[in-house]
């Protein structure tokens, strides 16, 4: 049985977790990476949030008074599965009794008992799989260490004797994402990746499918600051809806990447209709409507003028990316530019990708300019440089793990139970590289 | 989440949103249930006309015991011919769906319930048979029933998975229902000891439960099942029986509906608990190993004697 089912591609990023079956064209689930459990479990023994509470004195000298501890031990009934994952945990947590969780910080997993946890409802509640019978395509960040890997494969392995498991860096499935592309000839895993969601982006320089991890730079501008910018210039103009929901509304349905903000502005003035009106409605049914104006195309200008936004980082996302690149090994810098992959929900406004593209041309070629003149003649072949914008660029890294969890190879490329029983959790350590050369 | 759905998630938020008239967009997904189900989700002619195909692996049984009727029953008007590759398929058209809200609501609950029915066939044709076997019996004395009647019928086989099967049996005044289950497992072999265990214990320990069926563990086939062919006698204890014996009370039509999601989903549900109590181990075993490491790093000496040296570099030893 095991030999037919598709394999289970599981997403879990910081913010949202993409869940599906391996062969699908977009998740099956997408909801907040957040768990609720009853208020008191962890968070009553005062100490930090997302921790195993550790009580004053250990439990077995403290006589069975120690916090958290004698909580556990004192358990009689089902406590352990009175949680919801996802929107439902969102909705539990407005109520009384629950308080919300979120067990990825920065990428990396922190609490291992809620991700647990989090692991066991998707599969059985929304995935309605036996993870006996499925093989398992996780993702994890770039620079992952290894012994998160590790604690995961014990995880699937243990708790859920999951036939075969595949743990894949996230960048490197965001390149295979973008081979859907009609740009894409050769289907390499030497790129860029642009890695933009809504807490944070990365910039992550991938060769031949490994991370070059000491290249890899992070913005503090994402998808949320953009949303407060727009919040910020919707307040300035006192509309009479700003708030932060519909903020995001207009960012995602209005917001455009322009060529010149100075143009842009001037033409605006020009023609008047780009000025459009949004209409909010509100839960009770009254609507309002507002402006939307320059917002369209300021927003998604702090990637590229974060002066406008920011006054601590103030690096322009082109600079970054080019920084990036010269800051790998020479001999994939050509690699690199030439294939610049976007990825994540901030990456989706129109013509992100070809603005990117035209301001790091302008640095390549400024500085391939700056060099023959000082070599006194010598004449460049020149730089390719290339974004690449493909049509499953929001859910980039889950796509990339369908469309590799489908090869028929895939399941070789897996670390089987029965492997991990003969050696131990260590055999995650190390993957054969999926849809790197070699394979089909 | 201490009960599993009966439903599918998925279909049933997919419809939910295509219902409320969301604007139509193309859908192709191939999606997984328990026991080896599968459902295709697509929309292969236009965007308002969505395939719903489903694919199990013991259907030819179902339709023996009747799924097909079943499956009309709830989905007459929707049906269509099977889609290459799977079972059933229905085919919902959005522009033609019932007006009132309480009935698309129903609809789509229905949908998502299409695994449910499809193994509901077999339990269904079980309660039938004990309905009919209760009434004849009803007009003989235990010595005198024929041979028939005291029998009961014939045991209906679901291999609704490769290694496991349902058994269901009608006798005059009951239903049985067993489970063949295997345990890749050595550790979920235990656990699924306790459990079972405790549904005997738990059974006669709380006076609300007495009206449960009663459940049956054994790691040889039960006496039920003699006779019936393909079954492996191996006795390593890989395989367990686990029987059901739904008493005529279980069986009101009232109550059936519900008793047959109930049962149907014994497996995943028991195999679901099975893994919620490993996650519950783990859970303390996290626990446990912060508390000693407080405790190492309490026992680290306070002011540990590093060696002082003097300006040149040379050290002092403490002597003896």
């Amino acid at each position: 049985m095991a030999s037919q089912t598709p394999a289970v591609v599981m997403d879990n990023g910081t913010g949202y977790s993409k869940l599906g079956f391996a062969g699908n064209d977009s998740p099956s689930f997408v909801f907040p990476t957040a768990i609720a459990t009853k208020a008191g479990a962890g968070s009553a023994a005062g100490s930090a949030p997302g921790r195993p509470p550790v009580a004053n004195k250990p439990s077995f000298l403290a006589g069975g008074g120690g916090g958290a501890s004698s909580h556990l031990s004192a358990k009689r009934g089902t406590e352990d599965l009175d949680y919801f994952i996802g929107d439902e945990a969102l909705a539990a947590a407005n109520g009384p009794g629950y308080a919300i969780n979120y067990p990825i910080r920065h990428g990396q997993i922190e609490n291992w008992d809620h991700m647990e946890r989090f692991w066991s409802n998707s599969i059985f509640k929304y995935l309605r799989v036996e993870p006996e019978d499925h093989y398992f395509l996780l993702t994890e960040p770039p620079l992952n260490p290894p012994e998160n890997r590790e604690n995961t494969a014990e995880i699937m392995f243990e708790s859920f004797n999951c036939a075969g498991l595949y743990i894949a860096v996230q960048a490197v499935l965001a390149l295979a994402a973008s081979w859907t592309s009609s740009k894409v000839t050769d289907r390499s895993l030497t790129g860029t990746v642009i890695d933009s969601g809504d807490g944070v982006t990365h910039v992550i320089p991938v060769a031949e499918g490994y991370v070059i991890g000491s290249s890899i730079k992070s913005i503090p501008i994402a998808g949320r600051d953009i949303t407060y910018f727009v919040q910020s210039l919707l307040r300035d103009r006192g509309e009479p809806d700003s708030s932060l929901k519909t903020a995001e509304k207009v960012k995602e349905e209005y917001c455009y990447v322009c060529p010149d903000i100075v143009k842009e502005f001037a033409r605006y003035d020009r023609e008047p209709d780009r000025f459009l009106k949004h209409t909010v409605t509100s839960p009770n049914g009254r609507s309002v409507s507002i402006d939307v104006g320059y917002e369209r195309f300021l927003a998604p200008e702090i990637f590229f003028n974060p002066e406008i936004y920011s006054s601590d980082f103030l690096t322009p996302l082109p600079n970054v990316v080019d920084g990036v690149i010269q800051s790998s090994p020479i001999d994939v810098r050509r690699g690199l530019y030439k294939n610049i992959v976007l990825s994540g929900g901030s990456t989706l406004y129109k013509d992100f990708g070809r603005r990117l593209q035209r301001d790091i041309r302008h640095l390549v070629d400024a500085r391939i300019r700056a060099s023959e003149a000082r070599s006194g003649g010598a004449r460049s072949g020149g730089l390719d440089v290339a974004v690449v914008t493909h049509k499953r660029q929001r859910h980039g890294p889950w796509f990339g793990g369908s469309l590799l969890g489908q090869t028929p190879e895939f399941r070789s490329y897996c670390h089987t139970k029965a492997e991990y029983d003969e050696i131990g959790p260590s055999i995650v350590r190390r993957f054969a590289l999926l849809g790197g050369p070699g394979s089909a | 989440m201490l009960l599993l759905d009966y439903h599918n998630v998925l279909i049933h938020s997919l419809l939910t949103e295509r219902f409320s008239g969301s604007t139509p967009v193309s859908i192709d997904q191939v999606v997984s249930d328990f026991d080896g189900v599968t459902f295709h989700l697509s929309t292969p002619e236009s965007k308002t006309k969505i395939l719903i195909s489903i694919q199990v692996k013991c259907f030819r049984e179902l339709v023996q015991y009747g799924a097909q009727q079943v499956l009309e029953r709830e989905y007459g008007p929707y049906i269509v011919d099977p889609e290459p590759g799977y079972d059933f398929s229905v085919l919902i058209d959005l522009e033609n769906l019932p007006a009132e809200q309480e009935e698309k609501h129903n609809l789509i609950m229905r949908l998502a319930l299409m695994k449910r029915n499809a193994m509901a066939a077999p339990f269904e044709r079980a309660f039938d048979e004990f309905a009919k076997l209760s009434e004849e019996a009803s007009r003989y004395t235990t010595e005198s029933a024929p041979q028939g009647v005291k029998e009961g019928g014939e045991v209906m086989a679901i291999h609704y998975r490769e290694e496991e099967a349902i058994y269901i049996k009608a006798s005059h005044d009951r239903v049985t229902v067993i489970f063949s289950t295997v345990f890749r497992e050595e550790t979920d072999r235990i656990f699924g000891k306790v459990f079972l265990q405790e549904f005997v214990d738990a059974r006669r320990r709380v006076l609300t439960l007495q009206n449960a069926p009663q459940v049956l563990f054994r790691n040889d086939p039960p006496l039920e099942l003699a006779g019936v062919p393909g079954l492996q006698n191996v006795n390593d204890g890989t395989l367990s029986y686990v029987t059901f014996v739904l008493f005529p009370r279980h069986l009101t039509p009232q109550r059936r509906y519900e008793n047959i999601s109930h049962i149907q989903i014994f497996r995943d549900y028991f195999h679901y608990h099975i893994k919620a109590s490993k996650a519950y181990i783990h859970t303390r075993m996290r626990k446990r190993t912060a508390d000693f490491l407080q405790v190492l790093n309490r026992a680290r000496p306070e002011n540990e004697e590093r060696e002082r040296k003097t300006a040149s570099g040379r050290t002092f030893r403490v002597q003896g």
